[in-house]
C-alpha cells in the first residue's frame, strides 16, 4: 500500500510528508503530555505500539518510532529492539532506543550487539556510544578485535564517549599493544580524555593524552592529544606548548597556534598562568628568528601573542613587540606592529610614529593604522601635543591621526588648515571635516566656499560632506551652506551637492530655489538632486518646475522625479492617484505617461483604478491603460475573495 | 592461518589508487603558475576542495575562486553532473583540466594536498561531515545550518577545538560593515544596556521530513542515494526528495526548519550583539506572531515576523535603555538618533556577499586564528534556535541550563536535544 502524500507548506518550500492518523497529533499536537514514568502504557503509546505490531507500511512505523521518542517509555522497548535486525527500519527504532530514558533500553541495545553483525551491528554500537552506557564496556572491549573493522571503531569511538576510567583505560591499553585500528582508538581515547577531565579525573585523562601522544599514530591524533596534554596540565602544559610551537611539522605548530590561544586565555582568565605562556611564546619567537622555522612562522606567533593580550599587554609583552617591531624580518616587523596596536597604550605611541615616518610604504602604513585604534586619551594627549613642534614632514601624519581618531582639536588644527605646506593644509582640511561639530562647521563651509585653489578645493568639499552629513540639526546646515551659495561661492555647485546630501526641508528649499535660479549649471545639478531626493516633500518642488514656462531642457527630467515619488514611496493611494492624474496631465511623451500606468498598475486600488480608466483617453496610451484597467481589476477581485 | 579481517572501503583506498584520482598534466601552463600577474604562486596557495556544490554552493564558489590565494583542487558530490558541472567551472577558471572529483567525501578528506573544504551540502549533512573533515585536518567552510539540535552543535564545537580547525559557519553578516556597526554599537554600550534583541526567523513552523512513495533508485554512479541520505534515518529513493537538498533534513528530529532558515543568521548577530555570550535561558512558544527567549541576564531575544522596517531580509534590531538600531541585508542602517554614527562612515553593501567572509576564513587559515563565524559562535547561536523549536513544537516554555545544556526538569524537552544517526555514521570520534 502506498503511502499518501500531503503537502505541509511551509513558507516559501512545500515538504510532502507521509499521512499517518497520528501524525496529525504530530504536527498540530500543541499539548503533548509529560511522560509519566509509571507501570502503567498510556494510551497514546498504547497506539503507537500497534502500529508497530500491525501489518502497516514502513513508512508509517517509522513515523511512529519517531513518535515513541517523545512518547516511549520502557514499555516500548521491546518491540523497538525488534527491529534494530530490520534494514529499513533499525535505524529510526535507535531515534527512539537512544531518546528513552531507562536501564531498559540500555539492556536491549546490548543484547542486540550480541547477535548483529555489518552495519546494523555498527549502528547499534554508536547507540550505546551515545547513551553511554557503562555496563556495556565489556562487551565494547570485546568488540575493538571484531574482524569487522569498521565495528571495532565503532566500539573504540563508544568507548570513548562513555568515558570512564575503565573504558580509557582499555583504549589506552588497546593502542599499546598496536592495534590495527590505532587511529579510530586514539581519537577515543583523546575523547575519552576529555571526559575524565571534564569530571575532574585529572591525573587518568592525562595518562590517556600521553599515550596517543607518545604513540605510533598520525600528527593530527598526536596534535590533538598534545593540546588536551597541555590544557589539562596548565602551567606544566608550557614546556609542551613550546615544543609544538617549535616543531618543523605545520599540523603541529598549527595546534600549538591554536592551543596557546586557550591556554590561559579568555574570560576568567588566571593572570599567573597567562603570563608565563606570554614569556614562553616570547621565546620561541626569538628562537624562531634565527631558525629554521623561519621568519614566517615568528610572525603567526607574535598574532598569537596579540590576540592573548588584546585590550592591554604587560611590560614585557608590549617590549617584546616593540623590539620585534623594531628590526628583523619584513613579516615579523609588520605583525608586531599590528599587535601594537592590539594590545599597546600610550607609552608605544612615540615608536609608532617613528614607524610611521619611515620610507618603507607598508610599515608606516601600518604603524598609522596601530596608532588610530590605541585606546584612550592619553593616546589623544601624545599626538596632540606633538602638532606645535613637529615639522611640515611629519604633520602631514599627525593631522591624519587626529582626523581619524577624531580626537577634538579644531582649534589646533584650524592655524594648520593655513600653513605654507599643501601636504599639510590638506591634511588638516581633511582632519577638520573628520572633526568639527555643529558650532565649528562655518570653519569648514570658508574652507569650501573659497578654496585656495582646485586641489584644495577637491579636499575641502570632501571634507564639509563628511562634516554636513553628521550634523543633527540638518536644518541648520543646510542653511549655513545655502548661505555661502547665496554669497556667490565659485564652487556653488559643488556646495550645492552637499546641501542634497543633507536633507530635509531647508536643504530642500535651497535646491528648489537653485533650480529656478537661472543659472544653468546650477539649475542642472539641482534638478538633479531632486530626482533622487528620498522624502515625498519633494514632489510638489518637482511637478512645480516640470510644469513651469522656465523649465526648459529639465522638464522631462524633473517630471521623471515626480513620476518616481509617485511610485517608490510609501503613502495613501488617493494621494498616489493624484500625484498619477497630475503626471498624466504633465506628461509630454508617451514614454513618461506609461510609467504613470505601471504605477497604477503596481498599486491596484479603487483610486488607481479611476485614473487607469481616465487614461485611456490620453493620447499614445490607450492599449496600455486599457491593459492596466483589466490587470487592477483583476487584481481587487483576487484581494476580495474569501 | 588466521582469516583475514574484513576490509572496509576505505582500507582498501589506503592501499589502492582512489577512484577519480588521477589527473592529467595540464597541457598548458598559465601564467598564475609562474607567479605572474600579480598572483600567488601555487605552492602559496591554499588548497579548496567542494563538497555538495549546488546552486548556494556555488555561490560560495565563486567567491572562493575570486581570492588570489586559492587553489580548488576537487569537488565531491553524490550526483554526477553536479561533480562534471563544478569541475567545468573550476577548471575553466584556472585554465586547466586538474579538477579532481569524487563521489565519496571520504575520499576526498583522505587527499593530503587538500588543505580546507567548502561544505554545501544541505543541512542533513552539514554538521557530521564537517566533523569528519576536522578530524581529517582540513579547515572547514560551512553553510549554515550547521547543526540539526543542541548535541550536535557542542560535539561540532568540541570537535573544532580538539582538531584545532579553522571552522566558518556560512552566516557571513559579520563580516558585513553595517551589520557589524550596528553590534558594534550594542556590544559597546552605545545603546545604553541591551534589553532586546530582535531577530526574524524566516517561518516558525516546525516540520519533518518524511518518507516517500518508493521509486526505482537510480544508478549509484548517477545520483548515491545512500551517500545522500547519510545520517538520515532510511527510506526508499524518491526524486523529490534527492531534489531537495535544500530543506531534506533541515533541523533534523521532531523539530526541523523552524526559526532556523534566517534564524541562524538573525541569531548570530544578536548573539554578537551582546558579546557572543551563553544563549538565551528561557523560550516561550509564540504569542501574537513572537517567539520570545531570555537570557539570564534578563535581556530578551525575540524572533518576530513582522513590524520590520523594510531594510531587506535577515533584518536585526537591538534596543538599548538609550537607543537602538535596525539593520538589514540593503546593506542600511536605521538608528534612533545620528549622533550614534559620531561621524563615523560606515560603507552599505547590499545583498549579503560572502566574499568578506571567505577572505576571514582564508586568513584565519594561515593565521590559525578564529575567524568571526568560528565554531564557538555557531553553536551558542544554532542552540539558541534548537532550543526556540523546541518550545515551538512542544507549544510551552521551557528551560535551558546554559551550563549542563540541559533542559531543567523537563524530560521530554530533553528528549529533542539530540537524534540518532543512521548507521554507520556517528558524531564525535
Amino acid at each position: 500500500m502506498k503511502a499518501k502524500g500531503r503537502l505541509v507548506s511551509c513558507g516559501r518550500h512545500a515538504v510532502r510528508a507521509a499521512i499517518v492518523p497520528l501524525l496529525v497529533a504530530l504536527v498540530c499536537d500543541a499539548a503533548i503530555n509529560a511522560r509519566a514514568e509509571g507501570p502503567a502504557v498510556a494510551p497514546q503509546e498504547q497506539a503507537l505500539l500497534a502500529v508497530l505490531r500491525s501489518e502497516t507500511p514502513e513508512s508509517e512505523k517509522a513515523i511512529t518510532c519517531k513518535r515513541l521518542a517523545i512518547q516511549g517509555s520502557p514499555a516500548a522497548v521491546g518491540d523497538l529492539a525488534a527491529l534494530l535486525a530490520n534494514e529499513r527500519l533499525a535505524s529510526w527504532a535507535r531515534i527512539a532506543l537512544e531518546a528513552i530514558p531507562g536501564p531498559e533500553a540500555d539492556a536491549a541495545l546490548r543484547k542486540a550487539a550480541e547477535t548483529l553483525s555489518g552495519r546494523l551491528l555498527v549502528g547499534t554500537i554508536n547507540s550505546i556510544g551515545v547513551r553511554r552506557d557503562t555496563a556495556a564496556v565489556g562487551l565494547l572491549e570485546g568488540r575493538l578485535a571484531d574482524g569487522d573493522a569498521d565495528v571495532a571503531v565503532a566500539a573504540a569511538a563508544a568507548l570513548g564517549s562513555i568515558g570512564t576510567p575503565e573504558a580509557a583505560a582499555i583504549l589506552v591499553r588497546s593502542l599499546a599493544a598496536g592495534s590495527p585500528d590505532r587511529e579510530a582508538v586514539a581519537l577515543a581515547s583523546v575523547v575519552a580524555a576529555e571526559r575524565l577531565l571534564a569530571a575532574g579525573r585529572r591525573d587518568e585523562a592525562l595518562a590517556a593524552f600521553d599515550a596517543v601522544w607518545r604513540a605510533d599514530v598520525s600528527e593530527q591524533r598526536r596534535a590533538e592529544a598534545a593540546r588536551g596534554a597541555i590544557l589539562a596540565r596548565g602551567e606544566a602544559g608550557i614546556p609542551l606548548l613550546v615544543e609544538l610551537v617549535k616543531a618543523p611539522s605545520k599540523r603541529l605548530f598549527n595546534m600549538g597556534l591554536s592551543t596557546a590561544r586557550e591556554l590561559g586565555a579568555g574570560t576568567g582568565r588566571d593572570a599567573g598562568l597567562a603570563e608565563k605562556v606570554d614569556l614562553a611564546l616570547l621565546g620561541a619567537i626569538a628562537a624562531g628568528s634565527s631558525a629554521a622555522t623561519g621568519a614566517g612562522r615568528a610572525a603567526l606567533v607574535i598574532d598569537v601573542l596579540a590576540d592573548r593580550n588584546a585590550g592591554g599587554a604587560g611590560k614585557a609583552v608590549q617590549a617584546a613587540l616593540v623590539d620585534a617591531a623594531s628590526a628583523g624580518p619584513a613579516a615579523n616587523r609588520l605583525a608586531a606592529i599590528r599587535g601594537l596596536g592590539r594590545v599597546g597604550d600610550a607609552a608605544v605611541v612615540p615608536r609608532l610614529l617613528v614607524f610611521a615616518a619611515e620610507p618603507e610604504p607598508t610599515v608606516a602604513a601600518a604603524a598609522i593604522d596601530a596608532v588610530v585604534v590605541l585606546p584612550g586619551a592619553a593616546v589623544d594627549r601624545e599626538i596632540t601635543s606633538r602638532l606645535a613642534t613637529a615639522d611640515a614632514k611629519a604633520l602631514p601624519a599627525l593631522i591624519g591621526l587626529v582626523g581619524r581618531r577624531r580626537i577634538p582639536a579644531v582649534a589646533e588644527i584650524v592655524p594648520l588648515a593655513g600653513h605654507g605646506d599643501a601636504a599639510v593644509r590638506q591634511a588638516a582640511i581633511r582632519a577638520l571635516g573628520a572633526t568639527v561639530d555643529a558650532g565649528q562647521l562655518d570653519v569648514l563651509v570658508r574652507l569650501a566656499a573659497n578654496p585656495r585653489d582646485d586641489a584644495e578645493a577637491d579636499v575641502a568639499t570632501a571634507a564639509l560632506a563628511e562634516a554636513a552629513v553628521r550634523m543633527a540639526d540638518r536644518d541648520a546646515c543646510a542653511g549655513k551652506i545655502a548661505a555661502a551659495i547665496d554669497a556667490g561661492s565659485p564652487r556653488k555647485n559643488a556646495l550645492l551637492a552637499i546641501v542634497g546630501e543633507v536633507g530635509g526641508p531647508r536643504a530642500l528649499a535651497a535646491v528648489a530655489a537653485a533650480a529656478r535660479s537661472g543659472d544653468p549649471a546650477l539649475a542642472d545639478v539641482a534638478t538633479r538632486l531632486l530626482g533622487k531626493w528620498m522624502t515625498p516633500d519633494a514632489a510638489d518642488v518637482l511637478l512645480a518646475l516640470a510644469t513651469s514656462d522656465a523649465a526648459g531642457s529639465y522638464r522631462g527630467r524633473t517630471l521623471k522625479g515626480y513620476i518616481r515619488i509617485a511610485r517608490q514611496f510609501v503613502m495613501p493611494e488617493a494621494e498616489r492617484a493624484a500625484m498619477c492624474r497630475k503626471a498624466l496631465a504633465a506628461a509630454g511623451d508617451a514614454a513618461d505617461r506609461k510609467a504613470v500606468i505601471e504605477i497604477l498598475v503596481r498599486y491596484p486600488h479603487a483610486e488607481t483604478l479611476a485614473v487607469a480608466k481616465e487614461a485611456v483617453a490620453a493620447p499614445g496610451i490607450e492599449a496600455e491603460a486599457k491593459a492596466a484597467v483589466a490587470a487592477i481589476e483583476a487584481k481587487l477581485a483576487g484581494a476580495a475573495k474569501p | 592461518m588466521a582469516a583475514p579481517r574484513a576490509r572496509t572501503r576505505r582500507a582498501f583506498l589506503r592501499t589502492g589508487l582512489a577512484a577519480g584520482s588521477l589527473a592529467g598534466a595540464p597541457m598548458v601552463i598559465p601564467s598564475s603558475a609562474l607567479g605572474l600577474d600579480g598572483a600567488v604562486p601555487p605552492s602559496e596557495r591554499i588548497r579548496v576542495a567542494g563538497i555538495g556544490i549546488g546552486r548556494r554552493g556555488e555561490y560560495d564558489l565563486g567567491c572562493f575562486l575570486q581570492q588570489p590565494d586559492v587553489q580548488f583542487v576537487a569537488v565531491c558530490d553524490v550526483k554526477e553532473g553536479r561533480r562534471s558541472a563544478v569541475k567545468g567551472i573550476v577548471d575553466k577558471h584556472h585554465g586547466t583540466a586538474d579538477c579532481r572529483t569524487y563521489r565519496d567525501f571520504r575520499e576526498l578528506l583522505d587527499q593530503k594536498d587538500v588543505d580546507a573544504v567548502l561544505i554545501a551540502t544541505g543541512p542533513n549533512w552539514h554538521g557530521l561531515m564537517a566533523m569528519l573533515a576536522a578530524k581529517a585536518g582540513k579547515d572547514i567552510y560551512c553553510e549554515k545550518p550547521c547543526t540539526k539540535n543542541i548535541a550536535e552543535s557542542l560535539i561540532l564545537r568540541d570537535t573544532m577545538r580538539r582538531c584545532g580547525t579553522v571552522f566558518q559557519a556560512g552566516t557571513q553578516r559579520r563580516n558585513l560593515p553595517h551589520y557589524a556597526f550596528a553590534c558594534e554599537l550594542a556590544r559597546t554600550g552605545r545603546l545604553g544596556r541591551v534589553q532586546r534583541v530582535f531577530a526574524h526567523p524566516g517561518g516558525m513552523r516546525a516540520e519533518t521530513s518524511g518518507w516517500l512513495a518508493e521509486e526505482p533508485a537510480p544508478d549509484p554512479a548517477a545520483a548515491d542515494w545512500d551517500m545522500y541520505l547519510g545520517p538520515a534515518a532510511w527510506r526508499p529513493f524518491h526524486a523529490q526528495t534527492l531534489a531537495d537538498g535544500f530543506n531534506f533534513e533541515k533541523g533534523g528530529g521532531l523539530v526541523g526548519g523552524g526559526v532556523l532558515e534566517w534564524g541562524s543568521h538573525c541569531v548570530d548577530l544578536c548573539q554578537w550583539a551582546v558579546n557572543d555570550g551563553p544563549p538565551p535561558v528561557d523560550y516561550a512558544p509564540p504569542v501574537d506572531g513572537q517567539l520570545v527567549c531570555r537570557y539570564a541576564n534578563g535581556a530578551e531575544l525575540i524572533f518576530r515576523e513582522k513590524d520590520w522596517i523594510p531594510l531587506g531580509s535577515c533584518p536585526v534590531r537591538f534596543e538599548g535603555e538609550t537607543g537602538w538600531v535596525e539593520a538589514g541585508d540593503s546593506g542600511k542602517l536605521v538608528l534612533s538618533s545620528p549622533e550614534l554614527m559620531a561621524g563615523r562612515k560606515v560603507e552599505e553593501i547590499g545583498g549579503y556577499p560572502a566574499t568578506f567572509h571567505v577572505r576571514d576564513f582564508l586568513d584565519c587559515c594561515r593565521t590559525r586564528g578564529k575567524p568571526k563565524g568560528n565554531a564557538d559562535a555557531a553553536c551558542n547561536a544554532h542552540i539558541a534556535c534548537h532550543a526556540a523549536n523546541v518550545a515551538l513544537f512542544l507549544g510551552r516554555p521551557v528551560r535551558l541550563d546554559t551550563e549542563t545544556w540541559r533542559f531543567v526538569n523537563d524530560a521530554e524537552a530533553g528528549r529533542l536535544r539530540s537524534e540518532s544517526l543512521r548507521e554507520p555514521w556517528r558524531l564525535g570520534s
